[in-house]
């Protein structure tokens, strides 16, 4: 743990605000959000569908639609903040020094261009290479993203490629430009179980391969627990819960995310598996206080009234929510997840 | 890629082949008689229905029909409009007004369709946006021969520049180009506006693609993603709604010719109709049917240049 802490930190982001202009009014979707991201480590963001953090990471890339505005905040990179940067100066940075896989490899691929060209594309336009250099880079990479029968492939569209294989192509792209931070954005949720399992392995290879430094978002925590060095749980467009992989998985202190891990699937679970009631917040008028506490069953009266800080469990362990001030009433976990959390510490430890 | 386009001619001929049975059936068995000439003899009468061939079954006309057109590009004889006149002559005189007509609007209406959807796309719900998609509507609601009055008036009468009517008797290209200029303008607002309009959209729903997204992470600019991925791409969609168009704008001449007195193929059609000329009316028929099909084909055949997805799929 000690050790992780000494490598130097890459990318930060800091009290992150992103908001978009709609006709129902201002929607605010992400509310300060603060992490970092350290040189070899995989930090994943976990949260539901509109907790914030795609959005979080397309304000990294430079890519928020046009009627999203950055309120406040930093994201520091190499001495920039890439918050202020002009979009001609972001053409340096993505691409070559960030890469972003995406979430389809269906709906990321022009349908009607070559694989190939669509590899060598940003190499000969953006980095001046030649045609042939770019060609053969080009192949390169495709080969050690595991694509087989290269020089037919490369030469084929993208619905001539099957899922995998496709984002397989996506994952080429991003590592065309010999990037240092891979973002990678839901890479597993629109394939098959089976392939999603070599994709991930795909990643960590070439993270170890490339010495890549990797921001993974994912709602799937059963993804995480193999990716992660450390998780940001995310709700409502802020951070609840942030820890090494482990604490957040063995030591979980905030209600949502032990409502997440109460909601995971298992095999050994016989009853009826929990659900989180109700839906997330609107986020153009967020409750004020905990944005989880409509739907907290543990959730106390200040909850509704005001927001909880981020609490100290240990020095990477952090929660947001009352119930670890020290005035609070003392509450346990359900015992359902505790009998689930000894499982997987039991399966943890058997794995190594 | 070779064998798509010949399975599209396939359809084609076969289709052009329907339709020529469709308006010789259709119009030849109208209870009109060919010849009521009161001041021609009977005899004479019957000596040119035999030599025509009217004096025998339908199916025997058919085929003396069919025979004529794949042997000889023979369709008849017109006997009202033009007595005597063989009937691929009379279109024949007729075509060059028509076609310089309607190619050169479709040659100003695709370009500036382009240029106007594509500046409207780029520029979303901003000023240029909103300018373009008023024209818009007003170019697709208002009908072409509105314009070509509204034109006609402005540039003859209040400024003249261009000639008012088409000049038939303009011993030069340029002259005659410069009498059908106005009508040209009149006809190509409304397809323009129309290829402006499904531009628009296209982009529009291109421009926030995932793809145009992967485009820009990689590190293109945002003019390399629009052109090399956005642009190609909206043109597919594009490409469909050009048949409607081009017939809209053979349509259109219809009555365009007549405001502008330009001697083409649009009048020729009623005429022939009201009038009975059967073998003329047959003869337009299949005339503009031959246009449409042709237009056909050649989006096809665009079709699976621009996507792969059909070229490639169709070769399976």
């Amino acid at each position: 743990m000690a050790e992780r802490d000494k490598r130097d930190v890459i990318l930060q982001v800091k009290d992150l605000n992103v908001s978009f202009r709609t006709y129902g009014g201002i929607v605010r979707a992400v509310r300060g959000v603060t992490f970092d991201l350290r040189r070899g480590e995989t930090v994943a963001i976990v949260g539901e569908s509109g907790s914030g953090k795609s959005v979080t990471i397309k304000a990294i890339m430079g890519i928020l639609p046009s009627n999203a505005t950055i309120e406040s905040g930093e994201i520091l990179y190499g001495g920039m903040d890439l918050t202020k940067l002009t979009e001609e100066e972001f053409h340096n940075i993505r691409g070559k020094r960030i890469g972003l896989i995406f979430q389809d490899p269906l709906s990321a691929l022009n349908p009607i261009m070559k694989v190939g060209n669509q590899i060598m594309e940003a190499l000969i336009l953006s980095q001046k290479m030649s045609k042939k250099a770019a060609r053969q880079r080009a192949l390169e990479l495709m080969e050690a993203v595991g694509i087989p029968d290269v020089e037919r492939r490369f030469n084929q569209y993208p619905f001539q490629f099957s899922g995998g294989m496709r984002q397989r192509i996506v994952i080429a792209i991003a590592l065309a430009g010999d990037p240092e931070i891979l973002i990678c954005d839901e890479p597993t949720t629109a394939l098959d179980v089976t392939v999603q399992a070599r994709i991930l392995e795909l990643i960590n290879k070439i993270k170890e391969e490339r010495h890549l430094s990797v921001i993974f978002i994912t709602h799937d925590l059963g993804v995480v627990a193999t990716m992660a060095d450390r998780v940001n749980v995310m709700y409502a467009g802020k951070i609840v819960e942030t820890g090494t992989s482990e604490e957040v998985f063995f030591e979980p202190a905030h209600p949502y995310t032990w409502a997440l891990l109460s909601s995971m699937p298992d095999l050994e679970t016989k009853e009826r598996l929990f659900s989180i009631p109700g839906t997330p917040p609107n986020m153009i008028s967020p409750p004020p206080g905990d944005a989880f506490s409509v739907r907290n069953r543990y959730a106390l009266r200040i909850d509704f009234e005001k927001e909880p800080p981020l609490f100290k469990i240990t020095d990477t362990h952090y929660a947001a929510t009352w119930l670890l001030h020290p005035k609070a009433p003392r509450v346990e976990m359900p015992e359902a997840l505790k009998t689930r959390i000894e499982r997987m510490r039991r399966r943890a430890v058997g794995n190594e | 890629m070779l064998k798509y386009t010949l399975r599209r001619w396939g359809a084609m001929m076969l289709t052009m082949f329907i339709i020529m049975s469709l308006s010789f059936w259709i119009i030849r068995l109208m209870p009109q008689s060919i010849f009521e000439n009161p001041e021609v003899a009977p005899e004479i009468q019957r000596l040119l229905e035999a030599e025509m061939h009217l004096d025998k079954p339908m199916w025997v006309q058919y085929y003396y029909f069919l025979r004529g057109i794949i042997t000889e590009r023979d369709f008849g004889r017109s006997v009202k409009l033009r007595p005597g006149m063989e009937v691929f002559k009379v279109i024949v005189s007729r075509i060059k007004p028509s076609m310089v007509l309607n190619f050169f609007s479709l040659i100003l209406a695709i370009p500036a369709g382009i240029i106007l959807g594509t500046i409207a796309a780029l520029q979303r719900n901003k000023w240029p946006d909103n300018l373009i998609s008023f024209l818009v509507v007003i170019f697709i609601s208002v009908p072409s021969f509105v314009f070509g009055a509204v034109l006609q008036y402005l540039f003859t009468f209040k400024f003249p520049i261009f000639p008012t009517l088409y000049n038939a008797s303009a011993s030069s290209f340029r002259e005659m180009f410069r009498s059908l200029t106005l009508p040209i303008i009149a006809l190509a607002l409304g397809p323009a506006a129309t290829i402006a309009r499904y531009l628009r959209g296209e982009l529009i729903e291109t421009l926030n693609s995932e793809f145009l997204l992967l485009a820009r992470t990689k590190g293109l600019t945002r003019t390399q993603a629009v052109v090399r991925h956005a642009f190609r791409n909206s043109l597919v969609p594009i490409a469909n709604t050009m048949i409607p168009m081009i017939t809209g704008i053979m349509g259109g001449s219809l009555v365009i010719e007549r405001i502008f007195a330009v001697p083409g193929m649009g009048g020729q059609l009623v005429e022939s109709i009201v009038v009975g000329d059967h073998f003329l009316t047959v003869a337009l028929l299949i005339w503009y049917s031959a246009i449409s099909l042709i237009t056909i084909f050649i989006v096809d055949i665009s079709y699976g240049l621009i996507d792969p997805r059909i070229r490639i799929g169709g070769e399976k």
